[in-house]
């Protein structure tokens, strides 16, 4: 072949590995959008549990004690959360093992405090009741279910940049490698 | 008296609370009053007569750990029926402000309420969102007593309530007439000295005890540390050398008799705590046993120690302050039967005959000329839709000035 024939054939192949890796790249890029946005996510149904939480203590429906059980669990979570927000990495960061403990803490406590003989008996007396209950269940799956979001996307970036061709051109950069979160997130079956 | 007693935590588990209301019941009854005390308890342990069962405390995460604790409507309704079987001239409550049976209590009573306020040291974040829950609780109270100086502060600082300090109470002669163990008596070539606590909790201070040996064995060789209460040694023991390994003897959980034979028969007692107490009142079991002090400067220890007049203070979580108290104290015979006398003097002062009888004028000024205890209607139709309307229109009212 002519020395023309080998720069042309050169070329190609390196804009073919180019394309490759920039597509690759901007996989890792969306993958990596897509973690941070479930973050955000299960932070926010977090926080909505919390509230939902801090008003049921404070409605009046249940003893005092119960009541302020739930009110110091919520809180423990709230003021974490603030906590987060002034680290503005909350994208980055995300839900970190004490905030993990103490969303466990706070399912703990909900499961100790409405118990299902408690909850039948907030059902039966209005609707206002009803409400409460029903609102802290859906505050519950939502939060169930931001956390599998996230844990989906953590699994994809995790698998993706497992992959031979991040690896070896280095294309997540500095980036920490997310990693899956685990705390009890159980809703309760009322 | 007819006086109902409420215990946040179940009788059987040890506990500075459950103590106090122990042997609180007790004196009274002997002192001839009617009481009955209302805690939780499993099915299946077996309880003093004075006592009833309000059921069986749940494991719920609270104040940093997990505690066990009674609530929700079923143990609210049989308190209000305790209340109303009892006829009750007043009630005494413990520990009000931990989410548990005696908070369910004080929200159940209409009448003379009476309050005893143990802690010191619930993390500064408890009780500020719970502000408003507690309130119209605690306005309740009657009479209410904190058992030391730092609970008093506490709860100033929190609930901006002031109260009476009237402290734990000791039985002092349990104590003084003890028996001589001669096998953990000191000699002068082997002294011995006492710890007693759980030995896994860092606060006990059981580490600074043991920074402090080295030095102490290279005066006295033979020295024995007698160290009892319930742990793992060899949790504790890792790590350090093998002298102060061989010279400490690990007596695992003991008795009441057992307790007070140890320091009755000691040399010195020592209590490094580095922090958490709110009131010592180990501290006052070893004085009236005859036991020379030796205690660190927290606040708790140095009142209870009058500054140090009454037993030997050291620098809080320094090793070698420690050692060189304790040394002090064995090298000086003249010291110990100073302290012994001066210690003796100090825990009489805490004996539950002068405590008791505190506790007793504080119920007599409370108590309503003929009216029993009632059950506070408000709270029992307050989980009700009535009763949430009603409290609201409380509210309002005590907004607006009324009430």
């Amino acid at each position: 072949m002519e020395l023309v024939g080998w720069i042309a054939l050169v070329v190609a192949i390196v804009a073919v590995v180019a394309w490759y890796l920039s597509y690759n790249a901007a996989r890792l890029d969306r993958l990596h959008a897509k973690v941070e946005g479930s973050v955000s996510a299960l932070d926010a149904q977090l926080v909505r549990r919390a509230e939902v939480s801090v008003e049921l203590a404070n409605s009046g429906l249940i003893d005092p004690a119960s009541a302020l059980l739930l009110a110091e669990a919520a809180s423990e979570s709230l003021d974490i959360s603030d906590a987060a927000e002034v680290r503005a990495e909350v994208a980055e960061q995300g839900v970190d093992e004490h905030r993990a403990r103490v969303e466990t803490d706070l399912t703990r406590t909900l499961f100790a405090v409405l118990t299902p003989e408690v909850v039948a008996d907030l059902r039966t007396r209005d609707g206002y009741a009803d409400e409460q209950i029903d609102r802290v269940q859906a505050a519950c799956q939502r939060v169930q279910l931001a956390r599998r979001f996230y844990n989906d996307a953590v699994t994809d970036v995790q698998n993706m940049r497992a992959q031979p061709q991040v690896r070896l051109f280095r294309l997540a950069g500095h980036t920490d490698l997310p990693q899956v979160l685990d705390f009890d997130d159980s809703v309760p079956e009322w | 008296m007819r006086i109902g007693i409420v215990c946040p935590y179940a009788m059987d588990v040890p506990g500075g609370v459950q103590f106090h209301v122990r042997d609180l019941a007790e004196y009274l009854l002997a002192a001839g009053h009617h009481v009955s005390v209302l805690a939780p308890a499993d099915e299946e342990t077996p309880l003093p007569t004075y006592v009833e069962s309000a059921g069986k405390a749940v494991a719920v995460p609270y104040n940093g750990s997990v505690a066990r604790l009674l609530f929700g409507p079923v143990t609210a309704a049989r308190v209000s029926r305790w209340i109303e079987r009892g006829g009750f001239e007043v009630v005494h409550v413990h520990e009000p402000i931990s989410p548990s049976l005696s908070m369910l209590a004080m929200w159940a009573c209409e009448g003379p309420l009476v309050a005893t306020f143990h802690t010191s040291n619930a993390r500064s974040r408890t009780l500020t969102t719970s502000r408003p829950l507690l309130q119209s609780g605690l306005e309740k109270i009657r009479g209410r007593i904190a058992v030391s100086e730092a609970a008093r502060q506490f709860l100033l600082r929190h609930v901006e309530m002031d109260s009476t300090v009237i402290p734990n109470g000791v039985y002092v002669e349990d104590f003084a007439r003890a028996h001589v163990a001669a096998h953990w008596q000191g000699t002068p070539q082997r002294p011995t000295i006492a710890f007693l606590g759980r030995i896994e909790e860092p606060r006990k201070g059981i580490a600074v005890l043991l920074g402090a040996v080295p030095r102490l064995l290279q005066k006295y060789p033979g020295l024995r540390v007698l160290v009892a209460g319930p742990g793992n040694p060899r949790d504790v023991l890792a790590g350090q050398p093998a002298a102060v390994r061989d010279a400490c003897e690990f007596l695992g959980p003991v008795t009441d008799q057992e307790k007070a034979a140890l320091l009755h028969s000691v040399d010195a007692y020592v209590a490094p705590n580095t922090g958490g107490e709110s009131f010592g009142i180990i501290l006052i079991e070893a004085m009236s046993a005859g036991a020379p002090v030796v205690a660190s400067d927290i606040e708790a220890f140095r009142s209870v120690l009058r500054g140090g007049a009454c037993g030997a203070l050291f620098a809080n979580a320094d090793p070698p302050s420690l050692a060189t108290t304790i040394d002090a104290v064995l090298s000086d015979p003249g010291l110990r039967a100073r302290l012994r006398a001066s210690g003796l003097e100090r825990a009489r002062e805490f004996d539950w005959s002068r405590v008791a009888s505190e506790i007793i004028n504080v119920y007599e000024t409370v108590v309503a000329s003929g009216a029993p205890v009632e059950v506070d209607e408000l709270s029992e139709r307050a989980t009700s839709r009535r009763g949430v309307r009603l409290s609201a229109v409380r509210q309002i009212r005590r907004l607006r000035g009324g009430d």
